[in-house]
């Protein structure tokens, strides 16, 4: 390994001042990351809930989608890694103050579950597959058995994913505009009402596209809370902090973060599925979208502008 | 009143209409500094997505490189934000009044193909004009003319004055 050496703390290319070393892999990751989290929990919820049949797209068809997040996701993390070779060290180092630990394991855990939950649904939704060996076959007669018992891990891990794509950011005590720990809730937030904007797009049943709009409804609510939490926690910070946030209140990102964000990938929406609940006639795939660009824009800017805030000056 | 029906069929009195759209205007002026438009988000548009293919030709041409490449952020405009509203306003209102059908509307003795392929034309030919006067009905002869510009009277009475003389010659596209 070649490394250089740096004397001074200040003014190291790409770190300080601001930092330039995460682009576009980790918002991607943040956003497919929360996605899945947000996918899992419901469909964990409504399992052991019992409703695994009016909630069909919820239980069985979104999951497919989170291992395919997952693993790309995975992929994404891979491809921002500076020493490529060295990854699997994540799993042999074991530091409990470590978030990259954490999501480490995390992804590690729920990765094969959520596999494992659309494997076993293969068959319900493909009538025609034959999972050719008979252990497999065993396998999925225990899963299908105990569809609840995995369903509660998978609740809390999907909970623990949620909140560690924020936690990965506020875990930099050097950036003031990412170190709060709202950004864990908020995170989880956004990415369960993504994850309900992929059931909506999904579900054909009247019934459950009610129930979920108006989870997202709630969600986005609090999410608005949430944001608005962030914001006058760092305005009643340090100056640092209140500089940082000042990027998103008159500063450059204010525009795109107010427009894309607040705007057009929550409140619009909302308003929208308010008035499908209402009666009025929405393409339910339009607020969906929304919300999905709203949850990929507000990730990257999180992370664009994170990454110019500093305490130092 | 009047009551109003919500089966698609309902469309606001243009007069009030007209009222309103000054109000939203003055509103802009207000919040924003600057008038409202059309064709600048368009041209911004075009120059960023250029910009984004061939920066090389962004910078060697005299027009783009008035709007893109170098300093310029041509996405960070306010006339990007305001269409993009205005697309969701127009989107609210097709879902309150019950309009929301993707449909081409075209005189009953013309075919949709037809009606596209003019209105591309008329895009077409409307975009290039815009460029040269500095802007559209909106940007140009609405904004304009509220803030007592010469220029927008001039684009105001070009617009109209063309369409209305031209309007015979296209006249049996619609009636």
């Amino acid at each position: 390994m070649k490394e250089e050496l740096f004397a001074s703390g200040r003014n190291i290319p790409n770190i300080d001042p601001t930092l330039n070393i995460w682009h576009w892999q980790i918002p991607s990751y943040l956003f497919l990351g929360g996605l899945a989290a947000g996918i899992l929990f419901f469909a964990g919820v409504f399992t052991i809930m019992g409703k695994e049949e009016q909630m069909s797209a919820t239980v069985k068809k979104a999951p497919f989608l989170a291992p395919i997040a997952l693993i790309l996701g995975l992929f994404l993390l891979f491809l921002d890694l500076k020493h490529k070779l060295w990854f699997w060290q994540l799993y042999t180092t074991i530091r409990l103050e470590s978030p990259m630990g954490w999501g480490a394991w995390v992804l590690m855990i729920m990765t094969p579950i959520s596999l494992i939950w659309s494997a076993s649904y293969i068959r319900e939704l493909f009538p025609g597959w034959d999972w050719k060996f008979k252990f497999l076959k065993s396998f999925e007669t225990w899963v299908i058995k105990n569809r609840i018992l995995i369903a509660w891990p998978m609740v809390i891990y999907a909970v623990i994913l949620g909140i560690y794509t924020g936690i990965l950011l506020s875990a930099f005590n050097a950036r003031p505009l990412w170190n709060t720990s709202i950004l864990g809730p908020l995170f989880l937030v956004s990415g369960m009402s993504t994850g309900a904007a992929v059931i909506l797009l999904m579900s054909n049943n009247h019934e459950e596209r009610k129930i979920i709009g108006r989870l997202d409804i709630l969600l986005i609510v609090i999410e608005l809370f949430f944001i608005t939490h962030l914001f006058m926690g760092d305005k009643a910070g340090s100056e640092a902090q209140i500089n940082a946030v000042n990027l998103f209140l008159g500063g450059s990102f204010t525009a795109p973060f107010f427009a894309f964000v607040v705007v057009l990938g929550l409140i619009f929406p909302a308003l929208l599925e308010i008035m499908e609940l209402r009666g009025y006639k929405v393409p339910i795939a339009v607020p969906a979208i929304l919300i999905l660009l709203g949850g990929f824009i507000f990730r990257f800017l999180i992370v664009e502008a994170g990454q110019m805030t500093r305490y130092l000056y | 009143m009047k009551k109003m029906n919500f089966d698609g069929s309902q469309y606001l009195n243009p007069y009030l209409g007209g009222v309103i759209l000054g109000t939203v205007l003055l509103l802009s002026f207000y919040i924003s500094g600057r008038g409202l438009g059309a064709s600048g988000a368009v041209k911004n548009t075009v120059a960023a997505t250029v910009n984004a293919i061939a920066p090389k030709h962004v910078e060697a041409s005299a027009y783009y490189s008035q709007f893109a490449g170098g300093d310029h952020q041509p996405m960070s405009n306010w006339l990007v934000f305001e269409v993009l509203g205005v697309l969701a306003g127009a989107f609210l209102s097709g879902i309150i009044f019950n309009r929301l059908k993707l449909k081409v509307e075209h005189s009953p003795k013309i075919t949709s193909r037809r009606r596209l392929l003019f209105a591309l034309l008329g895009g077409l030919i409307f975009g290039f004009g815009t460029q040269l006067a500095r802007g559209c009905t909106s940007g140009a002869a609405l904004s304009g003319m509220a803030v007592l510009s010469l220029g927008g009277y001039i684009t105001m009475v070009a617009i109209f004055g063309t369409a209305f003389a031209a309007a015979w010659l296209f006249r049996k596209n619609w009636i």
